[in-house]
């Protein structure tokens, strides 16, 4: 495999340290290539900087990509607004040689060139498609059986599906694997691809991001859920964050939100405590509690059989 | 406006409303209305829009760019808006914050060291700010030439 390098991004280091805890973790237990690369900076943030500064926006994105180009690394991203924005300059550019060329213009001087060599990917669907389902399953320790999960893809692991190519941007099924790998049982929810509504907060209407926080943790919790899993640092901080100042008030979801590496930890034997998830605002205690009192002799049996018949194994 | 947008596009926009089914603000938020946008657009009469909440409800999702049959949807129309918007200085405060802070510091924030230590995390790898600064640099100077 090509060494690469994790773009962090902003949100994680600097909000959600716990969250690369639980991916460092992750990634050291199946002995990937990975490194930190000096250098980086925002993605940019599209929403951000793109509606203000377009050039800006692509300038600053393909810089990055210069970076990893230079370095001779991938780039694998625990956050998928980083892996969208990236990919969007990158598919741009590539397609656009009198833009790359006014880029590299600018570019020269800051002393990088965009060559766009990298392949840039979200945590979840390199999961999916570099490691396998099948290493993931000769590391696993522990399956979910028996457990609920919602799965929450982040709309831009997939969208827009021109410069991603990630998944089917409209029935996706990647992360939906994976937590089947995993053993967990699936939440039917009508609302599985609504975009998570945290960019509201970024553009002061607080009020509007809870309300669309709402309609999901209303809809799961009448589900059933035990748990909702994220990828995405952004839609973890609207459904931990928000749900929590809801709860505050009164209203009561009581849906751990857990991050994807969380999830893939604990089925590889760390301990909560070892990935940091005593951090969440919203206690992801009922869940661990729930899946820690199952009968797991049972349950493993049941996976194998599950797996094999869903054809898992072939991919 | 018509050198930022194909009003051609638009004006199938204005009369489609296919999105309107997955658009999580047309579906959730009271008075989101992209359709409204897009017809006053193509009076010439957007200036109305640059000052309301509306156009921040586009939440950049892109699914109606998936499911649109054009490939364009009302996030464009939604986008151009905002830049506009921008460029006259109408924009919620907590974006020119972002903005700053980028410009300035070439990210969104810094990382939490004290966190960092308690959970065992390596140093952070270096910010490239000072070659961020020189690419802000050749690029306005690029802008202005």
């Amino acid at each position: 495999m090509k060494e690469f390098a994790v773009f962090w991004g902003c949100t994680i280091p600097t909000r959600f340290p716990f969250l690369e805890k639980s991916t460092r973790t992750v990634l050291d237990a199946f002995s990937l290539p990975y490194r930190d690369v000096d250098g980086f900076t925002c993605c940019p943030e599209k929403s951000l900087i793109n509606n203000i500064d377009p050039t800006l926006w692509k300038l600053t994105a393909a810089r990055n990509i210069a970076v990893a180009d230079d370095e001779g690394v991938d780039v694998v991203s625990p956050c998928t607004g980083c892996v969208s924005n990236l990919s969007t300059v990158k598919k741009g550019l590539k397609t656009n040689p009198k833009e790359a060329e006014e880029v590299n213009a600018v570019l020269k001087k800051a002393g990088r060139e965009f060559k766009g060599a990298a392949d840039l990917t979200h945590l979840v669907p390199f999961f999916h498609d570099k490691i396998g389902i099948r290493k993931i399953k000769d590391l696993m320790k522990k399956d979910f059986k028996g457990m609920k999960i919602a799965v929450h893809y982040g709309c831009h692991m997939i969208r827009p599906s021109h410069a991603l190519g990630a998944d089917d941007p409209i029935s996706p099924k990647k992360f939906d694997n994976l937590l089947a790998a995993l053993g967990a049982s699936p939440v039917k929810a009508r609302n599985k691809l609504m975009c998570c509504g945290q960019g509201l907060d970024r553009v002061n209407q607080h009020d509007n991001a809870l309300h669309l926080a709402r309609i999901k943790l209303r809809e799961l919790k009448s589900e059933g859920a035990d748990a909702l899993v994220v990828c995405c640092p952004s839609c973890f901080l609207q459904f931990d964050n928000n749900q929590f100042l809801m709860e505050k008030e009164g209203e009561k979801f009581g849906i751990p939100i857990i991050y994807f590496t969380e999830l893939l930890g604990l089925a590889i034997g760390f301990t909560p405590e070892e990935l940091a998830m005593n951090s969440h605002r919203v206690s992801v205690e009922p869940f661990i509690k729930k899946w820690e009192g199952r009968d797991t002799t049972e349950a493993s049996e049941a996976i194998e059989e599950e797996l094999s018949d869903a054809g898992v194994f072939g991919l | 406006m018509q050198e930022s947008l194909d009003f051609n596009l638009l004006k199938m926009c204005a009369d489609c409303g296919a999105c309107y089914e997955i658009c999580p603000s047309s579906l959730h938020l009271d008075g989101y209305d992209p359709r409204a946008v897009i017809k006053d657009i193509l009076k010439g009469e957007h200036e109305k829009w640059l000052t309301s909440e509306t156009i921040w409800q586009c939440l950049e999702c892109h699914y109606c760019l998936e499911m649109c049959y054009q490939h364009y949807g009302f996030e464009s129309a939604m986008t151009a808006l905002r830049r506009l918007a921008a460029s006259k200085g109408h924009f919620p405060p907590q974006l020119k914050k972002g903005w700053d802070l980028f410009i300035k510091s070439s990210r969104l924030g810094d990382p939490a060291m004290p966190a960092r230590k308690k959970l065992g995390l390596p140093a952070p790898a270096k910010s490239g700010v000072d070659e961020f600064a020189a690419m802000l640099e050749a690029y306005k100077e690029s802008r202005d030439q």
